[in-house]
C-alpha cells in the first residue's frame, strides 16, 4: 500500500490538535451485567504532550568504522499534565473510582488507544488512525493548586490495528486497513 | 454566537449596586451615581493552546462609577464624654468609596460561586476576577457641580474558546 501523502498545503505546518489521541475503555452499567463502551479526547487543558517511543536501540561499529544501529523495541508511552478533573469527562470518573480502590490491576490493558493523524485524509475519505488494543492508562499524581489535577500516562500497548475513522467525533467508525 | 460585550451588560445589570443606576457602555454622561462599562485591550494577549485545538482566552473591561464629592474634613474622633466610644461620624466619601467596593466584591462573590456571564455555546468561563483588591480613584471632575469622582475597576474574564477545537462534540 502507496504512503498516504500529508493533506496540507506545501510548507505548511500541522497544528497541533491535528494529532488526536482518544481513549477508550469499557463502563459496567449499573443495575445489569452489562457494559458500555466509552470514548475521550486526551488532551483538554493540556498544552504540551507527546508520545515517546522510548526506543531501546543498540549501537555497534564494525572494524571498518562503520556503525550499525539495532532497534530491539520501543515502548511508546504519553503523558497527560495538566490532566484536570473537569466537570463531565468520564476518564476522570473512571480513573478516580480506581484509584480509590486502588484496584490497579483494572488498569492494566484496560484500554483501547485510538492515534489519528488527522493531517493525513480528509473529511470525505477519513482520516488515517491506528489501534492500540490492551493499553494501559496509570495516573501519576493527583492534588495541585487551585484545581484538582491527575496527570496521568498512556502506555500504549503496541498491538497495532492501522486503519482509518471517519470522523473526529466520540462515535467515529474505526476501519481496518485491508492488505492487496 | 453571543456578543462578548452584551454577555457582560446582562451580567452586570443583575447586580443590584448596578442594577439600580444608570449604566453606559463606553460613552458616558457623567453624573453622580452613573456607571460605565469599557471594554480594554489586554496588556498580553493570553492564547493559551491546548492539544485539542481549544484556546484560552480573556476579556477585560472596566467599570468606572462616579460620586459626588464631599469636600467636608473629617472631624477628630473624640471620645463622646463620659464613655470611651468616640464619634461615629463617617465621611460620605469614604461611604461612595464602600458603596463602590461592594461591585467589586459582587463580582468576587459571584466568580467564587461560578456564577459567570454566559458567553454561549463552544466558550467555557475558566476564571473571573477583579485586577485589584480595591477601587482605583482616577480623579475628580471639578467642572461639574457637585464635582465627581471618578473611580474604576478591572475585571478579567479568562475563557475557554473550544469553537477551534477538532473534537466534535455529539
Amino acid at each position: 500500500m502507496a504512503v498516504k501523502q500529508i493533506n496540507l498545503r506545501d510548507g505548511q505546518r500541522a497544528e497541533r490538535k491535528l494529532l488526536v489521541t482518544v481513549a477508550e475503555w469499557e463502563e459496567p452499567l449499573d443495575g445489569t451485567t452489562g457494559s458500555e463502551v466509552v470514548r475521550e479526547l486526551l488532551g483538554t487543558r493540556t498544552e504540551d504532550s507527546s508520545i515517546d517511543y522510548n526506543a531501546d536501540i543498540q549501537d555497534s561499529t564494525d572494524i571498518l568504522g562503520n556503525n550499525y544501529t539495532d532497534v530491539n523495541k520501543t515502548q511508546p508511552t504519553q503523558a497527560f499534565d495538566p490532566f484536570l478533573i473537569l466537570g463531565g469527562s468520564r476518564l476522570g470518573a473512571y480513573l478516580n473510582d480506581i484509584r480509590r480502590r486502588n484496584a490497579l490491576s483494572e488498569l492494566t490493558g484496560a484500554f483501547t488507544i485510538y492515534v489519528i493523524t488527522a493531517f493525513i485524509g480528509d473529511e470525505t475519505n477519513g482520516y488515517e488512525a491506528e489501534k492500540h488494543a490492551e493499553s494501559t492508562i496509570t495516573y501519576e499524581s493527583f492534588g495541585g493548586d487551585a484545581n484538582v489535577n491527575f496527570p496521568i500516562t498512556v502506555h500504549f500497548s503496541n498491538k497495532i490495528t492501522t486503519g482509518k475513522v471517519d470522523k473526529i467525533a466520540a462515535d467515529f467508525v474505526f476501519t481496518e486497513d485491508v492488505s492487496i | 454566537m453571543v456578543d462578548k460585550n452584551q454577555a457582560i451588560i446582562d451580567f452586570l445589570m443583575t447586580c443590584p449596586k448596578i442594577a439600580s443606576s444608570s449604566v453606559f457602555f463606553n460613552f458616558l454622561n457623567a453624573k453622580d451615581e452613573n456607571k460605565q462599562i469599557i471594554t480594554q485591550a489586554n496588556d498580553v494577549s493570553l492564547n493559551r493552546k491546548f492539544v485539542d485545538g481549544s484556546v484560552l482566552r480573556r476579556y477585560t473591561f472596566s467599570i468606572i462609577d462616579f460620586r459626588s464629592v464631599d469636600y467636608n474634613p473629617i472631624p477628630k474622633n473624640l471620645p463622646i464624654p463620659g464613655t470611651t466610644t468616640v464619634t461615629d461620624y463617617v465621611s460620605e466619601n469614604v461611604e461612595e468609596l464602600l458603596d463602590v467596593q461592594g461591585i467589586m466584591d459582587w463580582i468576587t462573590e459571584q466568580a467564587e460561586e461560578q456564577n459567570y456571564p454566559d458567553f454561549g455555546e463552544g466558550f467555557e468561563i475558566d476564571n473571573m476576577q477583579t485586577t485589584s483588591d480595591n477601587p482605583n480613584l482616577n480623579g475628580v471632575d471639578t467642572s461639574v457641580t457637585p464635582a465627581l469622582a471618578k473611580y474604576s475597576m478591572s475585571i478579567q474574564i479568562d475563557y475557554l474558546d473550544k469553537t477551534k477545537s477538532i473534537w466534535e462534540d455529539n
